[in-house]
């Protein structure tokens, strides 16, 4: 479910983010007033936890990924609020230090998992939990709740994935960011979530959360009883927000009037593969650097950027044959610590 | 980069992030490429050892973005391809040249509240730990299960509830050695530097490639 | 120095500590004994305010700690400088991403200079030996290196009072006998020692007085450490050895028998 960078035009990313904006503010407020200093790590662990889970993921068509997300289970350990942090961290710590979902994309992704997931997941949760209240009912709503989560979550990716080719493109038609329409990107992502990661993600959950009541049952978060209102706003909020966010990318960008969408809707529907001949510069694909020169700029520019390039490459290539030889030659000593 | 050429880590957050932003932002090719020559030109400067440990997440994640975007026109299998391996690359040269602590330090140089950045911090150095005690959890499972083992996923929940309480119990505990030893939850910034010559170089070169992304722009419109 | 008033304490509904009266004087060497689980981790967490008791009082220096008390940043910090905890896992206790920044830890959570900081933290990786170690991850250390690690993020805060956790636990005899050598230097230095440790062999050496718990979590005998060790009925009332225990010669010479005949 990581979008990646360079997938989503910087407007849907600056919309995504000014969305997390509240959505972060309030959980830091709530989390601090509601939590005792000493009990501020296990937002930590959380995040380790879910860092872990999602490493455990498979590449799905459409350029982005499969896998659990533990998110409803840790808003039910430690309340949404606390989940929502603890799944952004997580997310963080992939986009800054392993490569997996984007920088800019970062809010479009929390938005995802660390918002949608765990609020969605919970409230659902506890909803069904205080209609049933036995030990059945409880399970029930473990299930149903990170189950929905998770694949509201893939939905809302596949949304956003989706609506990229609609509203960007080129004055050619060529879309400029993710190329794959509403119809490729929601079956792309929803398929194997409601197959296989959701299961995963619900199975998981449930266990887990047994797991810890049996052996630890103080560690789980005494929510407020749920009021039916809460679920109900939450889910208007998400329904206004999807639209909103269309057309906020859609004016923030200033490209799209409202009638010119629907041109651009019938656009989308042609068939993919168009060849760049209509490109503005004209320039193929063939090779990179043709014959050393890049349309735009100066041919001297071109030409030192061409000789850095080759310099850089060499070096890194060196220095990466190096590495590789020394790794075997010192392979005993680099061993982790058990 | 090596110690001698440390750049101050509150630049090279800004920078980082500048140019990452200007990546998504062009849709010029030049640029595009400029900018990838640039990082591989930085990435040239690095140690093999950290070199290779960036290539190998950006390469795959590269190769993948290729693969998924082949089917749909050339301008954006081509172009997205370029601007991920570059963002990437650019993302990952960044906790390889600079100091875990100095990166908090810059978190707090922009005002991200103390409880994002303890819970990114906890968080960090659990993944390690949680990792290790997880792999020795399943290999004493293996050890144990003879046979067929029908249970399984049972005892996977098992490991996995074990690893959370554990956890939960030595991170408290750590949060006391913490507060023993005069934290209080709240981050320092960092010490007051002054700028260096590198320093000034490295401001120089990006303000230069910010202005190239607008004259470029120019040009082509 | 330490004043412990008629404290208890209870978790989740389990009594840690029954009406437990303690002085400590500064300069002492002091060990908590007593079987597992009576309650001496809790009552080093209580010395360090870590926490609070359900009634009775704890007074450091004179000054009462309580929960409030140490709301106040600054007031806590000057606590936390005056006393040291070494914690029985080391693990929990390492934290930083080499150990040169773990042991730089507290002193720059005091607000030293980075320079002064940086001749402190030298100095003492000197001192403990640990001078190859300066980038090195703590994770990556051995189980004596990580306990040095911890006690040097301890020391480089210059306390006035260091409490170890059963410090001598889980190292190489190599080791314990270096620990055991620099607690002692330690204390002729003027530094208040609190240790709770099980063993018999050592305790003598980092300690004069010897506080002895029972399975009630209630202090059964607080006297001379040599005199302690020679009284085996004492002993076994606390279920701290069985009726195999014994000294010879009035040393402080123990040992252990086989259990099968």
């Amino acid at each position: 479910m990581h979008i990646p960078d360079n997938y989503l035009s910087p407007s849907t990313c600056a919309v995504m983010s000014a969305a997390m904006v509240p959505v972060w503010v309030v959980s830091v407020k709530k989390v601090k007033k509601g939590i005792t200093k000493t009990n501020i790590p296990i937002l930590g662990i959380g995040a380790a936890f879910s860092f872990l889970l999602m490493m455990l993921n498979i590449p799905l068509p459409g350029g982005t990924t499969g896998h659990a997300v533990g998110g409803t289970l840790l808003a039910i350990l430690s309340g949404p609020y606390a989940a929502c942090i603890s799944v952004s961290i997580a997310l963080l710590i992939q986009a800054l230090l392993f490569g997996d979902g984007g920088i800019l994309a970062f809010g479009a992704n929390c938005f995802n998992m660390a918002f949608i997931l765990p609020f969605l997941g919970y409230f659902i949760y506890k909803f069904i939990k205080d209609r049933i209240p036995t030990e059945k009912g409880e399970l029930f709503g473990i299930l149903i709740g990170s189950y929905v989560g998770l694949n509201m979550a893939a939905l809302s990716t596949a949304i956003i994935f989706g609506i990229q080719p609609i509203l960007f493109k080129n004055p050619e038609g060529i879309p400029l960011y993710s190329p794959y329409p509403l119809s490729v990107s929601i079956p792309a992502m929803t398929i194997p979530h409601l197959l296989v990661a959701g299961v995963v993600e619900a199975l998981f959950t449930a266990a887990i959360f047994s797991f810890i009541k049996k052996v630890s049952p103080g560690m789980i978060y005494q929510g407020r009883e749920q009021k039916t209102k809460a679920v109900y706003a939450l889910i208007v909020l998400l329904i206004c927000l999807t639209p909103l966010g269309l057309l906020a990318t859609g004016t923030a960008w200033g490209e799209w009037g409202v009638d010119e969408i629907k041109d651009v809707i019938s656009g989308g529907n042609q068939p993919l593969g168009f060849t760049p001949q209509g490109m503005e510069n004209g320039f193929t694909f063939n090779s990179i650097l043709p014959d050393y020169t890049l349309s735009g700029l100066p041919d001297i520019a071109a030409y030192i950027l061409s000789a850095v390039a080759g310099t850089s490459i060499f070096l890194i290539l060196f220095k990466v044959i190096a590495a590789f030889k020394k790794e075997t030659f010192d392979k005993n000593s680099k061993l982790p610590s058990e | 980069m090596n110690q001698k050429y440390q750049i101050h880590p509150v630049l090279k957050v800004i920078f980082t992030f500048s140019l990452v932003i200007l990546l998504s932002f062009s849709h010029n090719f030049a640029f595009v490429m400029t900018i990838l020559v640039y990082t591989l030109f930085s990435l040239s400067l690095m140690k093999g050892n950290q070199i290779l440990a960036i290539l190998k997440i950006s390469l795959w994640v590269s190769l993948f973005t290729f693969i998924i975007l082949l089917p749909s026109n050339k301008y954006s299998s081509v172009m997205i391809t370029v601007k991920v391996f570059t963002t990437v690359t650019t993302i990952n040269m960044l906790p390889h040249s600079t100091k875990w602590s100095s990166i908090t330090g810059a978190f707090k140089f922009f005002n991200i509240p103390d409880i994002f950045i303890l819970v990114l911090d906890i968080a960090i150095k659990y993944i390690v730990m949680l990792g290790n005690h997880a792999l020795q959890l399943i290999w004493a499972l293996k050890l144990r299960s003879i046979g067929k083992n029908r249970d399984k996923y049972q005892s996977l929940s098992g490991i996995a509830g074990n690893l959370f309480i554990k956890s939960v119990e030595m991170s408290k505990e750590m949060y006391s050695a913490m507060e023993c030893r005069g934290f209080n939850g709240k981050y320092i910034t960092l010490e007051k530097k002054r700028l260096s010559m590198v320093d000034l170089l490295y401001m120089l070169i990006h303000i230069g490639i910010v202005i190239l992304f607008f004259y470029i722009g120019k040009i082509v419109e | 120095m330490i004043e412990i008033n008629d404290v208890s304490y209870s978790y989740l509904g389990i009594r840690a500590l029954s009406h437990i009266s303690i002085k400590i004087e500064a300069g002492e060497a002091v060990a908590i004994m007593g079987p597992n689980g009576s309650g001496k981790s809790t009552l080093l967490k209580l010395i360090n305010g870590l926490i609070f008791p359900d009634t009775g009082c704890y007074r450091f220096q004179g000054q009462e700690i309580t929960e409030n008390q140490l709301q106040d940043p600054i007031f806590a910090k000057k606590f936390h400088q005056k006393i040291g905890f070494v914690f029985q896992n080391s693990d929990t206790q390492l934290f930083c991403a080499d150990v040169y920044d773990e042991i730089a830890f507290g002193p720059r959570q005091m607000g030293l200079s980075e320079s002064e900081i940086g001749k402190r933290v030298n100095d003492l990786l000197e001192l403990m030996q640990l001078d190859a170690f300066h980038h090195r991850s703590p994770y990556h250390l051995s189980g004596g290196e990580k306990r040095k690690v911890a006690i040097a993020c301890v020391l480089s805060m210059n306390p006035e009072v260091l409490v170890l956790d059963e410090p001598i636990n889980e190292l190489d005899p190599r080791t314990q006998r270096w620990l055991v050598d620099f607690l002692i230097r330690l204390n002729k230095s003027g530094k208040t020692l609190i240790t709770s440790t099980h063993n018999l062999e050592l305790v003598p050496e980092i300690s004069t007085r010897s506080i002895l718990f029972d399975e009630n979590h209630g202090i059964l005998a607080d006297m001379q450490t040599q005199k302690m060790l020679l009284n085996t009925d004492l002993l076994i009332k606390a279920n701290l050895v069985d009726e195999y225990y014994h000294i010879h010669d009035g040393e402080d010479h123990v040992h252990f028998h086989d259990h099968i005949f």
